[in-house]
C-alpha cells in the first residue's frame, strides 16, 4: 500500500512537471508552422517561399472555392487552419457568431500601409477594423469579348449601363448563340440583380427578391453556363462572349487570351450604375492553433512588395497605400483593376443578410437555375 | 453480466477479438456517426457553433427532450414546396436510366466476354478494371473536353462533313448520361461476368438440342440463370447514382437537379445541418427499405429451394 | 464452350472497350500537347512534364493522395478479412444481424452522407475534453476511406472464404495446428488473391474520391483529387494530365507485373501439388 500511495505522488509530480513544463514551452514559442485556408489561384508564385525564407515559419497552403465551404467548416469549427480568408459580408457573419478571433494590432505594425478609404469600407462589416484584414479586392461585373458581342447585337448599340447586356431580355437574348456565363452562386447573382432593379443590393425585404427572381426568370433562357471557376477558360479561347462574372478572374481571361493569341478582345465593364465590391479578408479562427504566426503572416502579406505582387499576378487590387510604385505598369494602369476615384464612388458595398434571407436566395436560386 | 459476457465470448478468446475488431469499429464510425445525424436531423437550427439546437435541456430540474419534426416535415410539404419530392423523384430517375443505360451495354459485353477464349479473359477482365486505376475525376474530366462544344467530338463531326455547326452536347442530360454510365460500367460488368462465365453450357446444348432458337435460348436459359448477377449489377449500379453529386456537377446540365446537390446547398449555402441530415435519412430510407424487402423477398426464395 | 463471340459479339466488345478507353487515351494524349487551355491539337511538347516538377502542390497532394491509398487498401483488407471471417464463420453470435447490415451500409449510402456523418461524429468528438486534440487531416480521411473501403473488401473477400474448400482447414486441424497457425498457414494462402484484388480495389476506391476527403481534411491535406478540384477554377492545364499520365503508366506496370507474378506462384503451386500428388502415387 505504501509503495502503491509513492508511486502514485511520483505519477502526479511527474504529471505536473511535464504540463508546466509544456505550459512554458507553449506560452514561450509556436512551433514554426502556419496553416492558410485560402480562394484557389489567388496568391503570387513565390509569396510563400519568401515568407519561409524570412521567418522561418513553415506553411501548409490550402484551396477552397466558395465562401460556403468555408464558413461551414468554420461552423463546425477545429478547423485547425490560422488563417483564414472569406469575403468581408460572409466574414461579419462569422464575427458575429464569435468564429474570428481579435487581431493583436500591435503585432501588425504594417497596417499603417492600408489605404483610410479601404479600411473604412471593411470597418462598416468589422468596427474598428477589430477582426479583418484585407486580402485583394474585386468587384462583381461584366465581361464581353468585345467583337463577338458587337457582332451578336448588330445594329443595336452597346447599351448604356453595362448591366443591360445580362440583364434585359433584348440585349442577352442575342448572347445565347455565342455563349453566356453567369456565377454559380445565389450570394453573387441575387446582390446584383437586386441592384439594377434599384433595390438595396442586400435587401432584407423579401418582397424584392421575389422580384428579382421575375426578372431571372425572364433571362433564363439565355444563360448558357453556371460556372463561378471554368468561365476564365472559356472567355479565353472564346466559347463565352459574355460573362456575370469578377472582374480580376475576366482580366486573367483577358491576358490568358493575349498570351495565347487566340484573338479574342476581352473586356471588362464597369456598369455606369456600379459594380458589386467585395473585398477578401484575411481573419484568425478563434481556435487557431497557430495565432502568433498568423499575425506574422499577415503583417508579410501588408509589404507593399508583397501585396503588389499578388496584384500582379491575379489582376485584383490591394488595399496598400505603400504598394503603387511596385505594381506592374499595366496593370497599375489597368483602370478596371484599380478603379478611378470616380468609379470607386459608383461601387456598391458589401453587406451580409440574415440566415431566412439566405434561405430564400438559395431557394429562389434553385428555382432559377433549375425551373424547379 | 457474465452471462452476457460468456454469450459474447464463448471459451475462445481469439473468436472475441476477430468478431470485437470489425465491430468496434463499425460502431465507433459507422453506428455513431448515423446516430448523430439521426439526433441533428431532428434538432433545430441554431446560428453559431454549433449549427444547430441541442436535444436536451435541463428545465427545473427535469430533463427536457424536445424533438423537432419540422425538417423531415418541410421536407414532404408538397404544396408548400415541391422541390425535395421532385429532386427525389429526378434522382431516382436518373439512376433508375443509367442502370438501364448500363444493363443493356453490360450484359452482351460481359456475356461475349464469358464466352472468349479462357486463355484471354483474364486479359479481358483486367482491361475492364485498368480505367479505375485512373483517377475517376480526370476521366470525368476527360469527357467535358470530348462533348464540348469546341471539343473532340464535334471536332469530328464536323471534319467528317457530318454536321455543319457543333452540337450542344455538354451540360445536357445527355452528358450526364454518358458520365454516369461510364463511371458505372464497370460495376454492372463485374459481377454480370462472374456470374455468366460459371453458367453451364451444356443446358444451353440441351436447349439447342430441343429445338430453341438462339433467342429463345438467350431469354429462356441464359437470362433466368444469370438473374443474381443482373441483381447484383443493378443494385451495385443503382444505389450510388442515387446519391452522385460529382458528375453531374460537372458534365450535368442546370436542369439536372440530384439529390447529392440539395444536400450539398443544404449544408453549405444555407448552412442548416439539421434540414441537411434530414435530407440524408430519408436519402438513406429511399434505398434501404427496397433492399431490404428485396433481401427478404430474396431471403424466402432461397429458403423454399432449399 | 461451344458457342465463341461471333462478329456481333466482337464487335460489341471492341465498342465497349472503345467507350471505356477513349477518355483515358485522350487524357493521355493531350497531356504532350502545346497549348494550354483549349481542347485543339496545337503540337507536341514535354513542357506539362517539365513544369510539374516544379509544382510542389501538386506532387504533394499527389504523394498524399497515395499514400492514403496506401494505408486505407491495408486497413480496409485487414478488417474486411476479419468481417468476412465473422460472417462466413461465425453463424452465431449476439447481434450478427446488426453486424452483417453495418458492413454492408456504407455500399448503400452515398459518400456525401458517409462524409457528412463522419464530420458531424468528428465535430462532436474534438468538442469534448477527452479528444480536443484530434485534429482534422490524413487521419480522418483514411477513416472515411476505410470505411468505405472495408465494406468492399468485405464482400470480396466474402465470396472467395464462401467458395474455399474447408476440409483442407479440417485437415490442418486434424494435424494438431492451433486455430491461429490454421488461418496463417492454410486459409491466408488460400485467399490471397482476394486480399489482392480487395486490396487494389480500396486503393482506388481511396485514390478516386473527392467528396468524403473535402469534409474530412484539415490544413496540409490537400489529396490529388482536392487539388484538381480547387484548380478548376483557372482551367485545369495539361500539368493535371501529366500526373494522370505517369500514374496510368505507373500502375500499369504494377498491375501487370503483380498479375504475372500471381500467375506464376499459381503455377508452382499446382505444380507442387501434382508433384506431391505423385510422389504420393509412387510411394
Amino acid at each position: 500500500m505504501k509503495l502503491f500511495s509513492f508511486r502514485a505522488l511520483a505519477d502526479v509530480a511527474w504529471g505536473v512537471a511535464l504540463a508546466a513544463s509544456c505550459g512554458i514551452a507553449l506560452a514561450q514559442e509556436e512551433p514554426k508552422v502556419l496553416n492558410v485556408y485560402n480562394w484557389s489561384d489567388y496568391i503570387a508564385e513565390d509569396t510563400l517561399k519568401n515568407f519561409e525564407k524570412e521567418t522561418g515559419i513553415k506553411v501548409r497552403y490550402d484551396n477552397f472555392d466558395s465562401n460556403e465551404i468555408l464558413h461551414a467548416k468554420l461552423v463546425a469549427g477545429k478547423t485547425g487552419y490560422d488563417i483564414v480568408v472569406p469575403s468581408s459580408n460572409w466574414a461579419k457573419i462569422q464575427i458575429d457568431g464569435g468564429l474570428l478571433a481579435k487581431l493583436d494590432k500591435a503585432l501588425i505594425p504594417n497596417l499603417a500601409n492600408v489605404d483610410a478609404e479601404t479600411a473604412g469600407q471593411i470597418a462598416k462589416l468589422d468596427p474598428g477594423n477589430q477582426h479583418l484584414v484585407v486580402w485583394l479586392w474585386g468587384y462583381t461585373t461584366v465581361g464581353i469579348n468585345v467583337d463577338k458581342v458587337k457582332a451578336a447585337l448588330g445594329s443595336m448599340p452597346m447599351p448604356d449601363n453595362a448591366w443591360d447586356l445580362v440583364f434585359k431580355p433584348e440585349y442577352i437574348s442575342k448572347m445565347k448563340s455565342c455563349g453566356v456565363s453567369f456565377l454559380d452562386s445565389p450570394s453573387e447573382i441575387f446582390p446584383a440583380a437586386l441592384h439594377y432593379l434599384g433595390k438595396p443590393a442586400f435587401s432584407k425585404q423579401t418582397s424584392d427578391y421575389q422580384e428579382a427572381s421575375r426578372m431571372l426568370q425572364a433571362i433564363r433562357p439565355y444563360v448558357t453556363l453556371f460556372s463561378s471557376s471554368g468561365y476564365i477558360n472559356d472567355m479565353a479561347n472564346g466559347s463565352i462572349c459574355l460573362a456575370l462574372g469578377w472582374s480580376g478572374d475576366i482580366s486573367i481571361a483577358r491576358q490568358r487570351a493575349i498570351d495565347g493569341k487566340t484573338g479574342n478582345k476581352i473586356e471588362v465593364l464597369i456598369p455606369k450604375t456600379g459594380g458589386i465590391l467585395f473585398f477578401d479578408t484575411m481573419a484568425i479562427p478563434v481556435d487557431a492553433p497557430h495565432p502568433k504566426n498568423a499575425h506574422a503572416f499577415i503583417n508579410y502579406i501588408l509589404k507593399p512588395e508583397v501585396h503588389a505582387s499578388l496584384t500582379n499576378k491575379v489582376f485584383y487590387a490591394n488595399p496598400n497605400a505603400q504598394s503603387t510604385k511596385f505594381v506592374k505598369k499595366e496593370v497599375a494602369e489597368n483602370p478596371t483593376v484599380f478603379l478611378s476615384a470616380e468609379n470607386k464612388k459608383k461601387m456598391i458595398a458589401p453587406d451580409a443578410v440574415n440566415n431566412d434571407i439566405r434561405r430564400l436566395s438559395t431557394r429562389l436560386y434553385t428555382q432559377f437555375k433549375t425551373g424547379l | 453480466m457474465n452471462k452476457l459476457l460468456a454469450r459474447l465470448m464463448p471459451n475462445n478468446p481469439g473468436r472475441a477479438v476477430v468478431i470485437g475488431v470489425p465491430y468496434l469499429w463499425l460502431v465507433l464510425f459507422f453506428l455513431l456517426p448515423f446516430l448523430i445525424v439521426l439526433k441533428i436531423s431532428v434538432s433545430e437550427m441554431n446560428v453559431g457553433q454549433p449549427p444547430f439546437k441541442p436535444l436536451t435541456e435541463m428545465v427545473d430540474n427535469f430533463l427536457n427532450i424536445r424533438v423537432y419534426l419540422g425538417n423531415f416535415i418541410s421536407l414532404f410539404d408538397v404544396a408548400n414546396d415541391d422541390l425535395y419530392a421532385r429532386t427525389y423523384l429526378s434522382s431516382l430517375k436518373y439512376a433508375a436510366w443509367t442502370t438501364i443505360f448500363c444493363l443493356v451495354i453490360g450484359f452482351p459485353f460481359a456475356y461475349f466476354m464469358a464466352r472468349a477464349r479462357p486463355t484471354i479473359r483474364p486479359a479481358l477482365l483486367m482491361l475492364v478494371m485498368m480505367p479505375f486505376w485512373t483517377s475517376f475525376l480526370l476521366r470525368v474530366y476527360a469527357w467535358k473536353a470530348i462533348l464540348t462544344t469546341n471539343g473532340v467530338f464535334n471536332q469530328i463531326l464536323i471534319g467528317l462533313g457530318i454536321i455543319g455547326e457543333p452540337l450542344h452536347m455538354l451540360h445536357t442530360p445527355f452528358s450526364l448520361m454518358i458520365g454516369m454510365v461510364y463511371v458505372y460500367l464497370p460495376f454492372m460488368i463485374l459481377p454480370l461476368y462472374a456470374n455468366l462465365v460459371k453458367l453451364d453450357g451444356r443446358l444451353l446444348e440441351a436447349a439447342a438440342d430441343l429445338g430453341a432458337t438462339p433467342w429463345q435460348r438467350f431469354w429462356l436459359v441464359t437470362v433466368p440463370l444469370s438473374k443474381s448477377g443482373i441483381i447484383a449489377g443493378s443494385m451495385l449500379v443503382f444505389i450510388p447514382c442515387v446519391g452522385e453529386f460529382v458528375i453531374p456537377e460537372l458534365l450535368g446540365g442546370p436542369e439536372t437537379l440530384m439529390i447529392g446537390r440539395v444536400l450539398w446547398d443544404e449544408l453549405f449555402s444555407n448552412n442548416d445541418w439539421p434540414r441537411a441530415a434530414a435530407v440524408a435519412v430519408v436519402t438513406i430510407l429511399l434505398i434501404i427499405v427496397p433492399l431490404a424487402i428485396f433481401n427478404k423477398y430474396q431471403a424466402e426464395s432461397q429458403g423454399e429451394r432449399t | 464452350m461451344s458457342t465463341r463471340p461471333n462478329w456481333f459479339g466482337r464487335g460489341w466488345l471492341a465498342a465497349g472497350y472503345f467507350f471505356l478507353y477513349i477518355p483515358i487515351v485522350l487524357l493521355i494524349v493531350f497531356s504532350f500537347n502545346e497549348s494550354r487551355q483549349d481542347v485543339v491539337w496545337r503540337g507536341f511538347t514535354l513542357n506539362w512534364y517539365r513544369a510539374l516538377i516544379d509544382d510542389k502542390e501538386i506532387i504533394e497532394g499527389a504523394i498524399l493522395s497515395l499514400k492514403i491509398a496506401f494505408l486505407t487498401g491495408i486497413l480496409s483488407v485487414i478488417l474486411g478479412t476479419f468481417a468476412a471471417f465473422v460472417l462466413v464463420r461465425y453463424k452465431r453470435f449476439l447481434g450478427r444481424t446488426a453486424f452483417s447490415g453495418m458492413v454492408n451500409a456504407p455500399l448503400v449510402m452515398p459518400e456525401v452522407i458517409v462524409g457528412l456523418s463522419l464530420l458531424l461524429l468528428l465535430v462532436s468528438l474534438q468538442n469534448t475534453a477527452a479528444f480536443s486534440w484530434l485534429n482534422r487531416g490524413m487521419f480522418t480521411i483514411l477513416i472515411g476511406h476505410a470505411l468505405l473501403g472495408m465494406a468492399y473488401a468485405t464482400v470480396v473477400v466474402q465470396s472467395r472464404l464462401q467458395e474455399m474448400d474447408r476440409s483442407i482447414e479440417e485437415a490442418a486441424m486434424d494435424l494438431g495446428c492451433r486455430p491461429g497457425q490454421v488461418f496463417f498457414l492454410v486459409t491466408l494462402p488460400n485467399i490471397t488473391q482476394a486480399l489482392m484484388s480487395a486490396f487494389l480495389l480500396t486503393f482506388t476506391i481511396s485514390l478516386d474520391d473527392v467528396v468524403i476527403s473535402q469534409l474530412l481534411s484539415g490544413p496540409g491535406s490537400s489529396t490529388m483529387p482536392i487539388v484538381i478540384f480547387s484548380r478548376a477554377r483557372l482551367g485545369l492545364d495539361p500539368r493535371v494530365n501529366a500526373v494522370a499520365t505517369i500514374t496510368i503508366v505507373v500502375v500499369t506496370i504494377a498491375v501487370i507485373a503483380s498479375s504475372l507474378y500471381l500467375a506464376r506462384s499459381e503455377r508452382r503451386r499446382q505444380k507442387e501439388i501434382s508433384a506431391a500428388f505423385s510422389a504420393e502415387a509412387a510411394s
